[in-house]
């Protein structure tokens, strides 16, 4: 009698991320803890009534020390983001094809929303 | 019944990891990092659209900070601040327990932390309605 | 003899899951087995496995009021009084009522390179058991100087409670992902430790793992297959921060 398995060892076909997706969750999420405690308390605790004003944002986003660590905390939260909404979509055991799909549409939504939070940053800082 | 009939596709259940019930500390701090993640997503997002108004000039984010500066808007900040706290935290633990480290102990681990955002929260929420 | 009233789920591969309702009398010391014995003496139809009654056997695992357990194992003492639900484990086919398909468990372990029948005996498919020492490129190991999973009792329980395997066959799940650390702990040879990392390292590896813990809690051997893959993770890291650096 020959047996048919049909459960396999784990694929090398799919995009595998392997370890580098996990370290890469805990770098970001590593460097969130100082960056989001940052973004959190600039944005809610440092000016009278809690959330800044126009005029307090383009201040602030203007420090030259500030913007930059705006945009690495812009694109750490996003690729954290991203990683744990495909963690939660491979869980549905999407097919071969389907993965590379959301792998794709993913990056491109990483991409975007990086260029966007740089754009706006960029707009805010030039009205000044 | 021929064995063959047996083969047949297994029940496939994608929401059970929500399903808490009759299950451990583990699951409980997987399923609460999973809901947060996933809100801090929708969040992220929103957030992105509502950040679309300083693009539209002054007077449009400023009539949006008022809006925001509202009791009600203040509680959802608390519900974000609660998100962040938990799914920060927790993501701490996984990633302990991803290095080998704390695995046997890692439901201590969850209770400690959460005891430590549960202060960190109270903090939190007094200086969003203070401030 | 403690009176119960107990919930067991019926179901045939066609059909849908109801439950169906006895009131049983069982011994004080009885065991949850003993339960489901009584309810077939009432009814011959329900379909139930069990085997060894000590659980070295691992053929009887159910789910009790939710969580999976051997019944042979577990008194009645240990549960609440009065009223019980039993049902089949989770995310395998169902058979027939209390008895599930658990061949995927099997197929996993045989794609970890773990063998599942000892070296003294034919191989499922009639030949014997003849070690190779060849690793095959998919990742199945060949080089099979260990063969059974000492501690594992082949239940099926870990991937019941898995809920990462509720939605998915692409997970390798807690067993196999267990076997492959016991077969990587057991080895010397660097090369083949190599390759069983690689098995580790792959989607559905190591890193679809939530650490939901659910099974190294569920498991009757006290075994921990959750500690295997939270291993396997460390030694992945160490082995990529090492490349890193040039080691």
């Amino acid at each position: 009698m020959q047996t048919t398995a049909t459960i396999n060892a784990p694929a090398r076909t799919r995009s595998a991320l392997g370890s580098l997706g996990w370290i890469w969750q805990v770098i970001t999420g590593a460097a969130l803890v100082p960056l989001a405690g940052l973004h959190m308390i600039a944005q809610h605790f440092m000016v009278e009534g809690g959330l800044r004003g126009f005029d307090q944002v383009q201040a602030y986003l203007s420090n030259p020390i500030v913007w930059p660590i705006e945009l690495l905390f812009l694109a750490s939260v996003v690729s954290h983001a991203l990683l744990g909404v495909r963690a939660v979509l491979v869980d549905l055991g999407p097919s071969p094809r389907v993965a590379r799909l959301l792998d794709t549409v993913l990056v491109i939504v990483g991409i975007a929303s990086v260029a966007y939070g740089a754009w706006l940053t960029y707009a805010i800082v030039s009205a000044a | 019944m021929s064995l063959h009939s047996t083969n047949r596709a297994r029940p496939r259940k994608p929401l059970q990891w929500i399903d808490v019930r009759n299950r451990r500390t583990g699951m409980w701090a997987f399923a609460l990092n999973r809901v947060t993640g996933l809100g801090l997503v929708v969040y992220l997002f929103l957030h992105f659209v509502m950040l679309s108004q300083l693009f539209v000039g002054r007077a449009a984010w400023d009539s949006f900070v008022a809006l925001a500066r509202s009791p009600l808007v203040l509680a959802f900040d608390v519900v974000l601040f609660a998100g962040l706290i938990i799914h920060g935290l927790n993501g701490f633990r996984v990633a302990l327990n991803g290095f080998g480290l704390g695995v046997r102990q890692q439901k201590a681990i969850f209770y400690g932390l959460m005891a430590v955002g549960a202060v960190l929260l109270a903090a939190s929420t007094v200086l969003i309605f203070t401030i | 003899m403690p009176k119960l009233h107990v919930r067991v789920q019926r179901q045939r591969p066609d059909t849908q899951a109801r439950y169906d309702h006895f009131d049983v009398e069982v011994p004080d010391d009885a065991n949850v087995i003993d339960v489901i014995e009584a309810c077939w003496r009432q009814d011959q139809n329900l379909m139930y496995r069990h085997a060894c009654h000590h659980a070295s056997c691992g053929t009887c695992a159910v789910r009790v009021d939710g969580k999976e357990v051997l019944p042979c194992i577990v008194p009645l003492a240990a549960c609440k009084p009065g009223d019980m639900t039993i049902e089949p484990l989770r995310n395998f086919p169902v058979v027939g009522d209390l008895v599930v398909d658990v061949s995927a468990f099997f197929q996993r372990q045989a794609a970890a390179g773990m063998v599942i029948t000892r070296d003294a005996e034919e191989t499922i498919d009639g030949h014997p058991f003849e070690p190779s020492e060849l690793l095959q490129p998919d990742g199945k190991l060949e080089r099979r100087h260990y063969n059974r999973f000492e501690n594992c009792v082949e239940c099926g329980i870990c991937l019941s409670a898995c809920p990462t395997l509720s939605a998915t066959d692409g997970f390798f799940g807690p067993a196999g992902l267990a076997a492959v650390h016991r077969a990587w702990e057991k080895t010397t040879d660097e090369t083949e430790r190599a390759a069983l990392l690689d098995l580790a390292d792959r989607e559905g590896g190591v890193w679809q793992c939530h650490g939901a813990f659910e099974c190294s809690e569920a498991c009757p051997q006290d075994f921990d297959p959750a500690g295997a893959i939270m291993d396997l993770r460390r030694a992945l890291i160490r082995r990529k921060v090492g490349a890193l650096f040039g080691r």
